[in-house]
């Protein structure tokens, strides 16, 4: 009771902070432009930033928004998937998996795609189901995760990935821009095709969450009590697997390696409203894409006119946090 | 007709069994003990049976229902089971747990209705743990939270309750007080339980029917009147006992026989 209460006032605070978020991300860029700009264009039709407003920042902002937000969703599923308030996507090597996915398809030089999805996608996505796979059947003893053997089995894993990706990459002549790109993550090439790519994606994978999110209270129980609650394990397990790993892959293939960005935000709201997945769900997502995009406006900022690899914004503020966990279990 | 039927159970973890060729029924209304020293595979049993290990072969009928062609939904509508101990990886409320023992009567979406409210307070109730309900699971103490667990197991509203070794972890006070808890819920609420325990004397007031588990198969099974002699603990558990009649109860129970070097030494 008393959380619900609490989930009603961080409701209209995340609406705020999002409010704060969009309009930062309007205003701050390269071109200066103020608050004064911004009312000429949205009130009085002055089209002079037309261009840098809607196609260069808005749909930045978009893009950022849904890439922390389906970033932030994986690491929620993901943690209750593993039983492991450490988990994300980055953690256990999905989003490295991933990365190596997209740049094997820029390799090859496949621009296909297959019944609408870009085949890169695809690719991102096998290769990240592929590495999550395997770490799920190496750190599974007897039904029961080991925390160290599924973390250092998803950083090594992870970073198997990274060497191949940065290999493929090293034979190519512009090997710089895209290693930063793929390895630390960007939204630098942010465009409106990205956003219809990544949106789809996202609501589908929110709304299949939100009807498996009771299934995800039982399974954290542990499998034996999931089943015995009426829980079919199996095929939830499966469920939330493909889920966190399309997420990852999607935002991978739009943004570049990411890391630690899911794994902050579904922690502090469980911290703040509890545990329970329908709310942890949805609060999430909208956390983890605010979260992100004040990221990105640092990411731009700092350096400004240059840009830094919002990855390193993310890891800076992530990593730490990640150490702090460990050493808090002990 | 035996509400539950278990024939030639096999089962393990994937490296050989760890129970085998065990049968045994219960009747409506029973309380059933499986008793057996540490790794007996007592856990392994009352798994076994619900269908939670995927290694395993035999039958069990559930209101003569093949158990194992159920779907999981199903089964948690007639089993409830309350685990050895609760691993901490999230803090839920105890209300949020109680919650969970509703879901398998609830439609995915559906939030809860009137009734499901009502008979988690029930449950709340029953077990003297309303107080707590919003509480995190957390800060309770072993006896506590073994109550909550009980109390979810209730909520599920199934004919048939098991618990495995519900007072391992628990001081002897809280123990008793958990049979106590249990026996009440067999008479008022007409459950039929099974139950493992390694304590002999904790269940003989409350058992019906004892079953003696020893390196994954059954030694014995019959009324504790007939099982609770000193050749079959001695078999079982491999200690020396004598069985005495308890002072309030009339019941039998074992003592254990102590030997002192130095007597033994004198007495030659």
């Amino acid at each position: 009771m008393k959380l619900k209460n609490r989930g009603k006032l961080f409701f209209p605070l995340l609406l705020f902070l999002l409010a704060t978020a969009l309009y930062l991300s309007l205003v701050v860029g390269a071109v200066p432009t103020g608050r004064r700009d911004l009312c000429n264009f949205l009130f009085h039709g002055d089209h002079t930033f037309q261009t840098i407003f809607i196609d260069l920042r808005l749909s930045r902002a978009l893009l950022a928004f849904l890439v922390g937000a389906s970033l932030s969703l994986s690491g929620a599923i993901l943690q209750g998937y593993f039983q492991n308030p450490m988990a994300d996507p980055f953690v256990v090597g999905v989003s490295s998996g991933a990365s190596f996915g997209a740049v094997l398809c820029l390799f090859l030089g496949i621009e296909a795609s297959v019944l609408g999805l870009p085949l890169q996608n695809l690719f991102a996505f096998g290769s990240g189901l592929g590495i999550v796979s395997i770490v799920y059947l190496l750190s599974r003893r007897k039904f029961i995760f080991k925390v160290e053997t599924l973390l250092l089995t998803g950083i090594a894993s992870g970073a198997l990935a990274s060497a191949l990706t940065s290999f493929l990459l090293f034979t190519r002549s512009d090997s710089f821009e895209q290693a930063v790109f793929w390895l630390l993550g960007s939204l630098a090439l942010a465009d409106w095709r990205q956003v219809s790519i990544i949106l789809p994606y996202f609501l589908f994978s929110l709304l299949l969450a939100q009807w498996l999110a009771k299934d995800m209270n039982l399974l954290v129980m542990g499998d034996d009590v999931a089943q015995s609650l009426g829980c079919p394990v199996r095929r939830v397990r499966q469920a939330f697997l493909c889920l966190s790993t399309l997420l990852a892959a999607v935002s991978v293939s739009v943004s570049g390696i990411i890391g630690f960005a899911g794994l902050i935000v579904p922690h502090g709201v469980r911290i703040l409203l509890g545990p329970d997945h329908k709310r942890l769900f949805f609060f999430s997502s909208l956390a983890g894409g605010i979260f992100l995009m004040f990221c990105d406006l640092l990411a731009r900022t700092v350096l400004s006119p240059a840009e830094l690899p919002i990855g390193i914004i993310t890891a800076a503020v992530g990593a730490p946090f990640f150490i702090y966990l460990l050493h808090r279990r002990r | 007709m035996a509400i539950l039927e278990v024939l030639n159970l096999r089962a393990g973890y994937g490296n050989g069994a760890v129970i085998d060729d065990i049968c045994f029924s219960v009747e409506r209304g029973q309380f059933i003990t499986v008793l057996g020293p540490n790794g007996s595979g007592k856990s392994t049993l009352i798994k076994a049976v619900q269908g939670l290990l995927q290694d395993t072969s035999g039958k069990v009928h559930v209101e003569g229902h093949d158990l194992f062609r159920m779907s999981r939904r199903k089964v948690a509508r007639m089993i409830a089971f309350v685990p050895q101990g609760y691993d901490l990886a999230f803090d839920y409320t105890v209300w949020e747990i109680v919650a969970m023992g509703r879901y398998v009567h609830q439609k995915r979406l559906s939030s809860f209705s009137a009734q499901d409210n009502r008979m988690m307070r029930e449950v709340l109730d029953l077990l003297g743990v309303s107080h707590l309900r919003d509480k995190k699971i957390g800060q309770l103490s072993g006896g506590e939270r073994q109550r909550v667990l009980i109390a979810r197991a209730l909520a599920q509203d199934t004919p048939l309750l098991f618990l495995d070794e519900p007072s391992a972890h628990l001081d002897l006070a809280y123990g008793l007080e958990i049979f106590r808890v249990v026996e009440r819920l067999q008479r008022e609420m007409k459950k039929t339980i099974l139950c493992t325990e390694h304590n002999i004397n904790l269940v003989i007031p409350y058992s019906q029917r004892l079953v003696f588990l020893k390196a994954g198969r059954i030694q014995a099974q019959g009324p504790p009147d007939a099982l609770i002699t000193r050749s079959w603990i001695k078999e079982v558990f491999g200690a020396d006992v004598e069985i005495r009649e308890n002072l309030h109860s009339g019941l039998p129970e074992i003592s254990l026989i102590h030997r002192h070097p130095q007597k033994e030494e004198k007495g030659r």
